[in-house]
């Protein structure tokens, strides 16, 4: 039988727009009607960055964020109480921002939303959960230290930022830092940050009746600072030791262009075709032709000021050498990238959005990265517009231009002696993790 | 609750088709085949999964490596995945792309064409990600120990699905068409098309393209195996890793059994978040533990494994920790959960399994799941009903039946700390 065509519908996906509310105290609230939708979600960014956070007491962000929901003044069982609401909360403290984001059955989102505003508004912070959350950062940090994946990014940052800034150093901080932090500082960093003032929150969902004023309970007012962006080193070849290991972890990249720059939807395409999907070069050189990895990831990540490009991978040691020569030899882009693996990409990286979008929590994590960025929904349409247009020519030249041998940071965790062996030639330096 | 109307039809070679419509920017295409590791030689574990591998290799009109290409370039996502019990291909695309994707999963199924070359390259990927998986990660063999606990080698579950790396070396070309012959035929497999398309117009290409499959003689029934598990030991070993961990388990009951949503929340009421039972004794009111979390492996023809795993705080002996657990099980097993210990595991319950059923790919995947376990797609309509029919007493009963404190299987996995 003849292979079948594929039909794909002309008629563009557009991103849902929201109904937008903003409320007295500076809360910005983002509502998604999702029919159809039972399980709501909702997503909270908040202007509290970890650049914020005094360079003693690194890790009181995340202390303040994972104990937040443990016990209030009005209900020590608040975490009862939410769990008997079906929610499922999670969270993550980030260099520019900080998100409180969870999971509830649409049907009770209304009994949900004045306990998640009782959170964010009078958190006890008992002093056995204070400790219990450091303690459990301290845990957290060991295992990174130990999972060869965590190792290798974490070496990546320290590589590229320096330990200086605060990108080159654990975001959850550090023993050193932790050991330090007390009630009253995570008190105090709550106190500081968490008010409605620039703080954007998103729900979406089957909710036909919903109702917001419970979050006109969360008032106050926090100082919004202005922070730099962080200065980058030259390229370096970095290997942290991981005693034991079998594999070596592999993390090429750099720090790179915004969202906003002309030559973005060029830059995602081609970070597309080097490392993004299952057909992309590396993917296929060191996977499937060559048997080296499980598999290789990558490609232009954005953030919420710059993006990083990275390429990601794990072989087994004695051919890490050549794995990483193969992708510094790839990323060089010596072969343009041709108009079949433009044409492919474009239409994954557009096809794809709409099965991306499928859930609430995919439409709330979408906004909740756009409003991060201060951008608003409309954004998602101009990109794939743009994408759309990008030609093969100006996609291998924004790619040359992008990648410079001498920005690549090479970060490699693994059997440090062995790797040592391996990488000869490109100049690696053992580092260790702090 | 919200209803997912199931049609299904029976293809003449024997193969099951369920169609799910409903909503969805996509279409998910679930194939299930009813092979996992526990139907494996035991000298080639680990070949279901590489035989998986296998079959994004190429077929008489498709290049190796092309299906995945071709799904993502329709803008679709593909993958597959092996367990012990069965192997699924999926992928999830734009209406306009069905057709391709069944064509593809139709013509892998007839004549699958693997060359020395690309077997080879396979058995390199799949022994790597075994390393990344397991054996490159900090306690990468817990799970296997735990298994080993009751398990004999000889089981068929005694194994992970990943297998051993002996196993993967000694496996060789011919292996490959021995297992499509003995496994990969029509009446051994379901196929379950989820999203916007209407039951007529899924079997029509089901029958379109799947019905040219030459029919072939049913596997009879597999029994459960008869060989005895291992009776409860406890057992210690030491690890470069992080912090030690206790792990208690019991052999329960198949993934099938009525009393298996009652272990759920049994385990919830127990050991899932703050708020939970355990985590309020051990390690808000006595610090014996920093953390606690219950989980349940799944089998179908063995009994399943429930778990409760805690980390002692420092300075606290492992063995304390899963005395005070045994101690906690058996107050717990004496009176059961309180109504609104109970309500909080019923809540939770309803809501991980409506997001479970929130997109098409993993409705397609639950009604496969429901289909192998109980040959009954429509179970997803009436599972939650069930839970929320469930009392206090039946928690407490399985609880009773199944965790015993006196025949908890016992792992301290440890720290090494010269």
């Amino acid at each position: 039988m003849k292979r079948p065509g594929v039909e794909l519908l002309a008629t563009p996906w557009r991103f849902p727009e929201p109904e937008v509310l903003d409320l007295p105290g500076g809360l910005s609230l983002w509502h998604f009607p999702l029919p159809g939708q039972h399980v709501a979600a909702f997503e909270l960014v908040l202007p509290a960055p970890l650049l914020a956070e005094p360079r003693e007491q690194e890790g009181v962000a995340t202390v303040a964020l994972h104990g937040i929901d443990e016990s209030t003044h009005t209900h020590p069982d608040i975490a009862e109480l939410l769990d008997l609401t079906g929610a499922a909360l999670n969270a993550h403290a980030g260099i520019r921002s900080t998100r409180l984001r969870g999971l509830v059955p649409a049907r009770r989102l209304a009994d949900m939303l004045p306990l998640f505003a009782e959170v964010l508004r009078e958190p006890a912070y008992l002093p056995e959960d204070v400790a219990l959350h450091v303690e459990a950062l301290e845990a957290s940090y060991r295992t990174r230290r130990q999972s060869p994946g965590s190792a290798a990014r974490w070496a990546f940052n320290s590589a590229l930022y320096g330990t200086g800034q605060r990108q080159g150093r654990p975001l959850a901080g550090s023993p050193g830092t932790l050991q330090h932090i007390t009630r009253d500082d995570v008190v105090a960093w709550h106190r500081q940050h968490y008010a409605p003032n620039g703080a954007t929150l998103i729900v979406a969902g089957d909710l036909p009746e919903l109702d917001l004023t419970p979050m006109e309970s969360w008032t106050g007012h926090a100082e919004r600072g202005a922070f730099p962006e962080p200065s980058t080193d030259r390229g370096r070849v970095v290997i942290v030791d991981v005693p034991g290991a079998v594999q070596a972890t592999i993390h090429v990249g750099f720090r790179s262009i915004t969202r906003l720059d002309p030559r973005w939807p060029a830059a995602r395409l081609a970070g597309h075709v080097m490392a993004g999907g299952f057909a992309s070069r590396l993917n296929l050189e060191l996977r499937e032709r060559l048997g080296y990895t499980y598999g290789v990831g990558g490609g232009f990540v954005p953030g919420d000021t710059a993006s990083v490009l990275q390429v990601v991978t794990s072989t087994r040691t004695d051919v890490a050498g050549d794995a990483t020569r193969r992708i510094l030899d790839a990323v060089a882009l010596t072969g343009p990238i041709t108009q079949a693996e433009l044409d492919d990409a474009k239409a994954y990286r557009i096809g794809i959005a709409p099965l991306a979008n499928e859930t609430s929590a995919d439409i709330a994590s979408q906004a909740a990265v756009l409003a991060g960025a201060g951008l608003t929904t409309a954004y998602v349409g101009e990109h794939t517009d743009a994408m759309r247009a990008v030609t093969v020519e100006e996609a291998t030249a924004t790619w040359r231009e992008l990648v410079r041998a001498d920005d690549l940071v090479v970060a490699v965790a693994g059997d440090a002696e062995a790797l040592q062996h391996q990488l000869q030639g490109l100049d690696p330096q053992v580092i260790d993790l702090q | 609750m919200q209803k997912f109307p199931i049609a299904s039809a029976q293809l003449d070679n024997g193969l099951q088709v369920m169609v799910a419509e409903a909503p969805s920017p996509g279409v998910a295409v679930n194939l299930w085949v009813e092979v996992g590791s526990s139907d494996e030689e035991l000298d080639r574990t680990g070949f279901a999964h590489l035989f998986e591998h296998l079959m994004f290799q190429g077929s008489a009109n498709v290049e190796p490596g092309e299906h995945m290409a071709l799904i993502e370039a329709a803008g679709g996502t593909v993958n597959a995945t092996t367990s012990s019990d069965r192997t699924n291909y999926f992928e999830t695309v734009p209406r306009g792309a069905l057709d391709l994707a069944l064509w593809l999963e139709a013509d892998r199924l007839e004549s699958l064409t693997i060359t020395e070359e690309n077997f080879e390259a396979q058995r390199q990927v799949v022994k790597e990600e075994k390393r990344e998986r397991y054996d490159n990660q900090p306690y990468g063999d817990l799970l296997e120990l735990l298994v080993g606990q009751h398990f004999p080698d000889t089981h068929p579950y005694g194994h992970l699905t990943i297998g051993s790396m002996e196993h993967l070396d000694a496996a060789e070309l011919p292996d490959v068409a021995d297992f499509w012959r003995a496994w990969y035929r029509p009446s051994n497999a379901h196929l379950v098309l989820a999203g916007p398309i209407s039951p007529d117009e899924g079997f029509t290409l089901a029958e379109r393209h799947f019905g040219r499959l030459p029919k072939r003689e049913p596997l009879s029934p597999r029994a459960a195996s008869t060989i005895p598990l291992h009776e409860p030991s406890v057992q210690s070993v030491t690890r470069d890793v992080p912090y030690s961990v206790t792990y208690l388990s019991w052999a329960a009951s198949p993934a099938s059994a009525d009393d298996q949503p009652a272990l759920d929340l049994l385990l919830s009421i127990l050991a899932d978040g703050h708020a939970s039972r355990l985590h309020r004794n051990l390690v808000k009111d006595t610090r014996r533990a920093q953390e606690v979390h219950g989980s349940m492996l799944p089998n179908h023809r063995a009994p399943s494994l429930a778990t409760l795993m805690a980390r002692p705080a420092d300075g606290v002996d492992p063995r304390d920790v899963g005395s005070a657990i045994l101690d906690e099980l058996a107050r717990f097993t004496d009176k059961g959960p309180s109504e609104q210990e109970f309500a909080r595991a019923v809540a939770q319950y309803e809501r991980a399994w409506l997001w479970q059923l929130a997109t098409a790919e993993e409705r397609a995947d639950l009604i496969n799941e429901a289909y192998l376990l109980w040959r009954d797609p429509d179970r997803i309509n009436t599972e939650l009903d069930e839970v929320l029919r469930l009392t206090p007493a039946d928690v407490r009963a399985a609880a009773a039946r199944w965790l015993d404190p006196e025949r908890a299987h016992i792992l301290h996995y440890l720290k090494d700390d010269h």
